[in-house]
């Protein structure tokens, strides 16, 4: 401990937001064009002469060593233009926009199903220690955790999808939806309260309760073990033996004063499974044909559009880079201890 | 918690959970459900839908819905180039000028007038674009396109080329844009109004989720039979036949594997719809030189014969696609004009071990003979590695070869292609079918592929075939090449597809557009 104040922490920690941008903006962009393969013979290398590929390289300035198209590069990001995709010439910032709704509309749900599930669980097998609710808690938890994703997600399509036909099995919404639905946020389920169409919005609703739920219970697994591990310790801790020794009922010892303990360190890991999450995202938006920012990246990666995978992938680095930092700032006010 | 606190708790969510399940009993767009907008699904993907850019299966469909070309190819069996908005394309003293009559009345989607101007601006800009999709380089013979009027239009070619008509069904800039909303230099942005004379009006397009067609209220043609159409992309044909079964999707047709397949025809839902294809599969074998510096000895042609007689077509077409790919023994696709049987002829129509072995034993080449083959995983869809699989149990079964597997992602594999790989896997599609587009790009000299073949002989067909009066003499010289190419083993093709589409059966019309020119013509279909 140091004694630095808070300001001084943030100031500190907002400083090297810079550095870790720009480290991560560096390894994308050497990894790319380190990697195998490039953007024009991946789209040509099938049907074009190689004197053609050469040619089109060259317009395009990948020829050019690479010190110079990293300059090009950096320019660009500081100007705010992250450039325009290599294979379908779109505005990597309009990508952001439009895709970064779907996956912002799959991960909001997919938490909340996270921490609903992870809390109540996690709560009861705590509280009940040992029981068959505890065994069963626990034993979900490990089970979600350790299923892929995919392959959950894959089995939720044929059950509720296939079998019993309750809910659609791909997309955000049906094609009529998609058709006659006016954009204006690209938040689907905010675009149809938005244009009051509840039809719309039903659609949209049952489409994301697969995906949603699906992502949502495997990471409800990490929120289980944390909950009931610190519901059984602050079980245990002096204020709660002392809040019973006041006469206090039970479940109000147990609701008011353990479970509320119990819950500060899921604050921390809520944010630092926000990078989990959205890796989760991309492989629950590959099954289900969510057209998220992750299910963008993939194409993009297959295709090395230079262009696209380093605007997508600054965008990932941003929203975990800024998660954890209101996390640090959370917890450096609520606890002083923590200073660099 | 007091109670009365838990009784508006208990109240309130039991409030929401109605709310919530009326929302979602709500049917989304009933009236719409009811209407004749056709619901389609495909696995491709679309990148850029300015024709000047788009050199791709998947923006082609887009395409075909909102433009035309001067001339077109099919449906049907009507394969030769015949008019669209050309009323007649005719050479003009010899094969190196073509002349096109315009249609009359036509009008672009937006109202303005199509003429002769907007012709050539749209050749013009493709050629001046020079986009890295490379739609440009099937217009690298057209040295310049002039007007004549308002209603006729000249190309003139830098050497005579008697399949320019074939061209001018392709995408290549024959697909004609207006001149006052397309920018000359540079490709309109995918998600920008486009404008164009075909059946359909792209009403909305979000890039990887849908494209939206309303009719086309200017069209010159007949109406299309539906009052719309809707194409959903997916990432993966698994996903898009579980759509297709939960009744998401009214159609789909193209790149489904075959398990998908074979489990769509069981289903009592849709009905499956098998059309001539035009799409090939191949493996090729570097020779000479090139073979040498590689380390595979496919640089001798009693090896590139042995390979000939061992290639297990039938096994592939039958244990792998599961009959929905039949062998093929040309490069030529079956069924268009001028294909023959090359290597049947010279090798049989099933792999020969005896024959083999002779032809290497007449060479005085030990065995067994070691090499790596090549394929790439995912790109021409997930049966590759069980076609490869195949073609090294074949090869390896009598002892005269010994094949190692090696595969790379598509991006990574095309990458240098023969220079870098000695024995590997492609497939093509042709831009324009006919049989020049399967063995111009492949042999003669210029070949995209690297492989090191380059054969005078093969190289002088090629000009004698671009430059022949008749489709009888081309189709003679196309003939020729084929049995010379058979002869010299640089490529064995192995099989060709069908166009599949897959179909709830109220979709009415599909067999009338599954042909070799794999355009799915959606104004021709209608639900019921």
């Amino acid at each position: 401990m140091t004694g630095t104040s808070l300001k001084a922490y943030a100031l500190t920690r907002l400083a090297l937001v810079v550095p870790m941008v720009w480290i991560l903006l560096t390894l994308v962009f050497l990894l790319m064009r380190v990697a195998p393969g490039n953007p024009i013979s991946a789209a040509l290398g099938g049907h074009a002469a190689p004197s053609v590929i050469e040619a089109i390289t060259h317009r395009l300035g990948y020829d050019k060593p690479m010190y110079v198209q990293y300059g090009d590069y950096l320019w660009g990001v500081l100007h705010g233009d992250l450039g325009h995709t290599i294979t379908d010439r779109r505005a990597v910032s309009s990508i952001i926009v439009q895709n970064g709704g779907a996956t912002l509309e799959l991960t909001v749900f997919a938490s909340l199903i996270a921490l609903g599930v992870g809390l109540l669980v996690g709560l009861l097998a705590g509280r009940y220690r040992d029981t068959w609710l505890d065994v069963g808690g626990r034993l979900f938890g490990i089970v979600a955790y350790a299923t892929p994703v995919f392959f959950l997600g894959f089995l939720a399509q044929l059950v509720f999808g296939i079998w019993l036909g309750w809910l659609p099995t791909s997309g955000q919404d049906s094609p009529l939806t998609d058709a006659f639905l006016r954009i204006h946020t690209h938040i689907l389920i905010i675009d149809a309260i938005w244009d009051g169409d509840p039809g719309a919005l039903g659609d949209i609703l049952k489409h994301l309760i697969l995906p949603a739920t699906t992502l949502g219970i495997v990471y409800a697994g990490i929120f289980i073990r944390l909950v009931r591990v610190n519901v059984i310790r602050s079980l245990k801790d002096d204020y709660v033996e002392a809040a019973r020794a006041r006469g206090i009922r039970e479940r109000s010892v147990v609701y008011h004063y353990a479970f509320r303990n119990a819950l500060v360190p899921v604050v921390t890991v809520v944010g630092l499974q926000l990078a989990l999450l959205l890796g989760g995202a991309i492989l629950t938006e590959e099954t289900f044909n969510w057209p998220g920012i992750g299910s963008t990246l993939v194409t993009y990666l297959a295709d090395r559009d230079y262009a696209g995978v380093q605007g997508i992938v600054i965008v990932f680095a941003l929203v975990v880079v800024i998660a954890s930092l209101v996390i640090d700032f959370v917890n450096a006010f609520v606890d002083p201890r923590i200073r660099y | 918690m007091g109670r009365r606190k838990w009784r508006w708790l208990l109240a309130g969510s039991a409030a929401a959970a109605t709310a919530a399940a009326a929302v979602l009993a709500t049917s989304a767009y009933g009236g719409h459900k009811a209407s004749n907008i056709l619901l389609d699904g495909t696995t491709e993907t679309v990148t850029n839908i300015d024709p000047a850019g788009n050199y791709d299966y998947g923006t082609a469909t887009v395409d075909y819905m909102i433009f035309n070309r001067l001339l077109a190819a099919g449906p049907g069996k009507n394969l030769a180039p015949h008019p669209e908005l050309a009323t007649k394309c005719y050479s003009v003293g010899g094969l190196k000028t073509w002349a096109c009559n315009l249609r009359k009345g036509v009008k672009f989607s937006n109202g303005d007038a199509f003429t002769s101007a907007d012709v050539k601006f749209s050749f013009d800009r493709t050629i001046k674009i020079a986009d890295p999709s490379g739609i440009s380089s099937l217009l690298t013979n057209l040295k310049s396109t002039t007007t004549s009027g308002p209603y006729k239009v000249v190309f003139h070619l830098k050497h005579a080329q008697s399949t320019w008509p074939q061209v001018l069904t392709t995408t290549a800039g024959s697909m004609i844009v207006d001149h006052k909303v397309y920018p000359a230099d540079k490709i309109l942005p995918s998600t920008s109004s486009q404008v164009g004379t075909g059946p359909y009006v792209l009403t909305r397009y979000t890039p990887g989720v849908s494209a939206v067609f309303t009719p086309n209220p200017h069209y010159w043609g007949p109406k299309p039979k539906n009052s719309g159409l809707v194409i959903t992309y997916y990432k993966d044909s698994a996903t898009m036949k579980l759509a297709l079964q939960a009744g998401t999707l009214d159609m789909a047709f193209d790149a489904f594997a075959p398990t998908d397949l074979i489990s769509l025809h069981k289903s009592s839902a849709v009905k499956v719809y098998v059309g001539a294809g035009s799409g090939i599969r191949y493996l090729v074998l570097d020779v000479g030189k090139q073979a040498r510096k590689l380390g595979v000895p496919t640089g001798k042609l009693a090896v590139r014969q042995a390979l000939a007689y061992l290639m297990p077509r039938q096994t592939i077409a039958s244990r792998v696609y599961h009959g929905q790919v039949s062998p093929l023994y040309s490069m030529v696709a079956k069924g268009l004009p001028g294909h023959i049987d090359a290597f049947k002829t010279l090798y049989g129509a099933k792999p020969s071990l005896a024959k083999a072995r002779a032809v290497l034993k007449k060479a005085h080449i030990k065995t067994p003979l070691k090499f790596t083959i090549w394929y790439t995983p995912s790109h021409y869809g997930a049966a590759s590695a069980d076609e490869y699989a195949e073609i090294q149990r074949a090869l390896d079964k009598g002892g005269l070869f010994h094949i190692t597997l090696q595969t790379a992602e598509w991006s990574q594999y095309v990458n240098t292609l023969g220079t870098t790989k000695g024995v590997f896997q492609l497939g093509w599609f042709p831009d324009y079918v006919d049989g020049e587009d399967y063995i111009n790009p492949f042999y003669p000299k210029g070949q995209f592929l690297q492989n090191g073949y380059n054969d005078p002989k093969m190289n002088r067909l090629q000009i004698k075939e671009e430059g022949a009066k008749t489709a009888k003499a081309r189709i003679a010289v196309l003939k020729q090449e084929q049995m010379l190419a058979a002869r010299d083993v640089p490529i064995i093709p192995y099989w060709q597809n069908q166009m599949v589409a897959v179909a709830r059966k109220n979709v009415k019309g599909i067999t009338s557009t599954l042909d070799p020119t794999y355009i799915m013509r959606f104004w021709l279909l209608s639900k019921s």
